[in-house]
């Protein structure tokens, strides 16, 4: 047992642990640059990027994070802004009109009178009505809308309102009205005031604003504050509504009864509701994915797997947007980390926005990176496939990359071609971009279609047998659909893929013909519907139409799946995807969310893993006594029931402590303390005693016991059950 | 106990759940011996043993404790970046924690706190850190001779909230300039409560501040609610077993095998007396002072306790010593009984010796 008493006061550590906080360190003055400034230097003004000069290396990661997740965050920002464009606007002309209205009916304005409530009133039907926007937000995790109800503040802000965003943590019924009425205030007053009261925000209005501006309240969680402060919040504002215009705008996770739960009858009766919605979780996720990984903007994408994972963290765990951004961002910081050269993919942004080359950047590479590049199991495969041998050189490295910027290229633009397809039965953008990333799908995909030109070239056609595969049921799915598409879908489908292929003429071409195909079936179709008088004559015209129709859409259907299948290639199987693709999906699912509570008692069971020692792995499943005390400790445990009877546990601990004979023993104790044990029986009663006392604490401390009630002294109680 | 018996019986429902669900729950041992059959020796000397007991495998935990100085520049990335770290696994993660800053973090400035302890004020912590960042812009501008004009209030007079979007404020000029703060235990005994967590939070969600925390607890992730875990503390977690021995964090934890924990320890006590404020120091010695000078009453009336503290400028009002008390009464420092004119009388449970000594360990 630790205590300061024995040790000197000279030890400046063992003070340090009693005091609650101390400054362990001030920043240092030499080392104190900047490291990670984002300068304007490139990686071919420091040449020596080399694996050993740690601190170089460390830079050009932080240097290429930036790079990367600047550009991702702020396409992540513009995707959600651009998503709650219409709400935004809709809630902003609102705002418009209600700020009319009272203005409407409010009396003239007196000055003297203006930090009072109740002014005079034109028509008196206006009176203390609080026009409230309920914004609902379909989401019961109120997290991504923290990010979603600033932007509207900014938003109504620069539609030239007074906005305060007040959060629910303001109405905690611990801090009072006072508490939220101080937040309130100090948004707009830029004061923090100690005695918070609406009359000095009257005052200030009439101070500062002749009714040009109303005041907007944002509350992001109605249903998370305290419904009396609430109530009492609004009952407060209805009585100065007139002399100080409020709208009150308020976020609602489930359903309209909402306020009618929250608030008092009173409150009630002062709200003037209008509703809102915003859009769900899983349309601002597929919006996300569309703009972040397959439109790809800074280059960087993720494995099939690292994809399965964060579509199954999302709908199964999770259900938030903030943690799948969460969760992107450090896939990409533990890219950098294990792959040296993952920063191309800086390059790859830097291209992006300056097309410009980065040949000579990556002429500039030590050699090691670039022979580095070459052994890359993806690189290897590929050599070894096409049985090429090409020089290793930088050259052929920016070759490769761009090779493969070409090929994800042509895949997104299928990608989106499907996605295109598919939004008339709503298909999400998620189920087909994990579809698209399975290499093994792509794989088997390829050789299908080997054995069925080989067998008969007229199966071809039949898209059913090319994906008859199970597990690309989306895929599948969409494409099947096609053939049911009226023409007019059919046309539109095929204008959306002009736009999207543009740049594979072959592709290209293809839709064009089948786009002049239909054109000359409409026409022919309309010149039957004109010349032709006879019934007989329409009906058969209508079937070949019909016919016509069909066979456009197999061939959109055919042209749909030979666009798959030639050129899909999903990012796993190109050449050099490891430096830019993460797939470590464990380190990644570690990472985003821990679980202490299975990995402690692993810990605890399994710990000559960890450790690697050589004495305790190989006692299978028999309690050594040179095992770790805690871990004989909580391996006893296992046998108990709920409750550990402490004698019992302690026997136990010091027969398998002493068991295999004093070997244990001995070699724990110092010799100095050998002799005194077998001197005195006591003593190493003592030793044992104390042994199990600080096993028992460090169960404690781990969460894993409770201690003894005052019904049950002689008994601890397990609280972890199962690992 | 009233309180504990309904705990018991809540708790009850979800253990019989998981004890179905084990295997073989049927054959669990079960056993009405008593602790008292066990020979057990006194607690100073279990005291004594345990702070020499030799650790096992200290060769291998070493070991694993410098293999982790490998990831040192992988976590300052991600600190970089803009994570906090959060520690876990079995074992003492202070030393590690403290190597990693003093070898990695010193660029920056590093704050400990030392969450194992019963009481901590927060706000102290806010004021160092927002002197320690200030500190850290003006070394920085010197370098890059910007003027600094800014004229201020002092930190120790400002409001938290206040401090807060200092450290948070988005129109200090250097580039990555943050301070961080060392939380061991963040889910300590001083910090379990929702107010310390949100504080936390805040501290951590500010711009110029990361955040590196321990825990130990399997259940500490529930101290946390969704906003704070993505937005807030935003925590990228690290499993990092080390095995070491919780030395400094079990301190304050009783030995289960000493007699009920009836006889508070001379050293327990002095402990816990350091940990409160002077003031606090000077009630308890008034009370212990009492104690000696007249040993065969049944203790200190409060009034006389409260004049006594009042004329010697030691408490202000009734409800700070209320306050000082509370807190002895929890660390069963004191003990309330009634003397025979029915009045309430306060004594510490400790015999004469074990007294003068506290007192003079605390002086």
């Amino acid at each position: 047992m630790y205590s300061p008493n024995e040790h000197p006061p000279t030890d400046p550590l063992a003070e340090n642990n009693l005091q609650p906080f101390f400054v362990l360190h001030k920043a240092s003055k030499s080392t104190a640059i900047s490291p990670g400034r984002p300068t304007k230097r490139r990686l071919d003004s420091s040449p020596k990027v080399s694996l050993n000069n740690e601190n170089k290396n460390e830079n050009v990661k932080m240097e290429a994070f930036q790079c990367v997740w600047s550009k991702i965050e702020s396409k992540i920002k513009d995707v959600l802004r651009s998503i709650n464009a219409d709400v935004f606007d809709e809630i902003g002309q609102w705002v418009r009109e209600s700020f009319n209205e009272i203005c409407s009916c409010r009396g003239p304005v007196d000055p003297s009178k203006s930090s009072l409530p109740y002014p005079f009133v034109h028509n008196g039907g206006l009176v203390k009505k609080l026009f409230t926007g309920l914004v609902f937000t379909k989401n019961i995790e109120t997290v991504d809308d923290i990010l979603t109800f600033a932007e509207l503040g900014l938003n109504l802000k620069s539609r030239g309102c007074y906005v305060a965003n007040i959060s629910s943590l303001d109405f905690s019924t611990k801090n009072g009205i006072g508490g939220c009425l101080r937040a309130f205030l100090r948004q707009l007053l830029m004061v923090d005031i100690e005695a918070a009261d609406v009359s000095l925000l009257a005052s200030w209005y009439s101070d500062h604003d002749k009714y040009e501006k109303p005041v907007v309240v944002i509350i992001e969680d109605m249903e998370r504050c305290s419904g009396a402060l609430l109530s009492d919040f609004i009952n407060m504002l209805s009585e100065w509504s007139v002399k100080i215009p409020i709208i009150l705008i308020a976020g609602v996770a489930t359903s309209a009864d909402a306020p009618r739960n929250v608030l008092t009858a009173r409150a009630l009766q002062y709200l003037s509701t209008s509703i809102f919605s915003l859009k769900c979780p899983a349309e601002r996720l597929d919006a996300i994915i569309e703009a972040v990984l397959v439109k790809n903007c800074a280059g960087f994408s993720v494995g099939h797997k690292v994809a399965t994972f964060l579509r199954n963290y999302f709908l199964r765990q999770d259900g938030t947007v903030t943690s799948f951004v969460r969760a992107l961002k450090m896939a990409i910081i533990q890219q950098l980390s294990i792959e040296p050269l993952s920063f191309v993919l800086k390059l790859l942004v830097d291209e992006g926005d300056s097309k410009r080359s980065w040949y000579e950047d990556l002429a500039n590479l030590p050699e090691e990176l670039i022979k580095h590049s070459f052994e890359l199991p993806s690189y290897r495969k590929y050599s070894v496939n096409r049985n090429n041998h090409v020089e290793l050189t930088a050259m052929s490295l920016g070759h490769g990359l761009s090779e493969m910027q070409r090929l994800q290229e042509l895949w997104r633009s299928r990608l989106m071609c499907l996605y295109e397809a598919g939004r008339y039965h709503k298909v999400a953008l998620l189920d087909l971009y994990l579809e698209a990333l399975d290499p093994e799908l792509c794989n088997s995909r390829l050789s299908n279609h080997g054995c069925d030109s080989a067998k008969d070239r007229s199966l071809l056609s039949n898209n059913d047998k090319l994906f008859k595969l199970q597990k690309a049921e989306v895929t599948n799915q969409v494409i099947r659909k096609i053939r049911d598409l009226p023409a007019a879908k059919l046309s539109q489908l095929l204008k959306s893929w002009e736009r999207l292929t543009k740049g594979t003429m072959e592709v290209h071409e293809k839709i064009m013909e089948l786009q002049s195909q239909m054109v000359s079936e409409d026409v022919k179709s309309h010149k039957a519907e004109l010349t032709d008088i006879s019934k007989r004559h329409i009906n058969r015209r209508y079937l070949n139409v019909e016919k016509d129709a069909c066979t456009s859409n197999d061939k959109a259907v055919t042209l749909a799946g030979q666009m798959i299948r030639d050129t899909m290639q999903p990012i796993e199987c190109i050449p050099f995807h490891e430096l830019i693709c993460f797939k470590d999906v464990d380190h990644l699912q570690s990472a985003l969310a821990g679980d202490p509570r299975r990995r402690i008692q692993i810990d605890l069971l399994n710990f000559y893993k960890i450790l690697k020692c050589g004495c305790c792995s190989n006692s299978g499943g028999t309690l050594s006594p040179s095992m770790h005390d805690t871990s004989i400790m909580y391996t006893l445990a296992q046998e108990h029931g709920d409750l550990i009877n402490l004698h019992d546990w302690f026997q136990s601990f010091k027969a398998s402590i002493s068991s295999s004979g004093k070997k244990g023993l001995k070699k724990l104790a110092s010799p100095k303390k050998r002799k005194e044990n077998t001197s005195s029986q006591n003593n190493s009663d003592a030793l044992l005693q104390a042994r199990f006392c600080r096993a028992v604490m460090e169960l404690q401390i781990s969460g894993l016991l409770r201690m003894p009630s005052k019904r049950r002294p002689d008994c601890v109680q397990r609280v972890a059950f199962g690992v | 106990m009233d309180v504990d018996e309904i705990e018991e019986e809540e708790f009850g429902f979800s253990r019989n759940y998981f004890l179905a669900k084990e295997l073989g729950s049927s054959s669990r041992k079960k056993s009405a011996r008593k602790l008292s059959e066990i020979d057990l020796v006194d607690e100073e000397e279990l005291r004594e043993v345990a702070a020499s007991i030799e650790p096992k495998h200290e060769k291998e935990v070493n070991e694993l404790i410098s293999s982790y100085k490998s990831s040192y520049s992988k976590w300052l990335f991600v600190l970089r970046s803009g994570f906090a770290l959060l520690m876990y696994g079995f074992g003492s993660k202070k030393a590690l924690i403290e190597d990693f800053a003093s070898k990695s973090l010193t660029e920056y400035s590093v704050v400990v706190v030392n969450g194992y302890l019963q009481s901590i004020n927060l706000k102290q912590v806010v004021i160092t850190l927002a002197e320690l960042l200030w500190d850290q812009v003006k070394l920085r501008q010197k370098t890059t001779s910007g003027s600094l004009c800014k004229s201020q209030q002092p930190f120790n007079t400002r409001s938290i909230s206040d401090l807060l979007t200092f450290l948070d404020s988005p129109d200090l000029e250097v580039e990555e300039c943050f301070v961080c703060i060392l939380v061991h235990n963040i889910d300590g005994p001083g910090l379990r409560d929702s107010d310390s967590q949100q504080c936390l939070a805040s501290i951590a969600a500010c711009a110029h501040v990361r955040m590196v925390a321990s825990i130990d607890h399997v259940n500490a992730p529930l101290l946390w609610d969704k906003k704070m875990v993505h937005t807030q503390f935003d925590w990228y977690w690290c499993h990092v077993p080390t095995f070491a021995p919780y030395k400094v964090e079990s301190m304050f934890f009783p030995f289960i095998l000493a007699h009920g924990g009836s006889a508070q320890s001379v050293k327990t006590a002095s402990i816990v007396l350091q940990s409160l404020t002077p003031n606090a120091q000077n009630v308890f010695k008034v009370l212990a002072e009492h104690q000696l000078a007249h040993p065969d009453e049944e203790g200190m009336p409060i009034n006389n306790l409260y004049s006594t503290c009042r004329e010697r400028f030691l408490v202000s009002s009734q409800v700070t010593l209320n306050s000082h008390l509370t807190e002895f009464k929890d660390h069963e420092l004191i003990k309330t009984k009634r003397n025979s004119d029915g009045q309430d009388c306060l004594c510490i449970p400790l015999t004469n010796e074990a007294l003068q000594k506290l007192i003079a360990e605390i002086v």
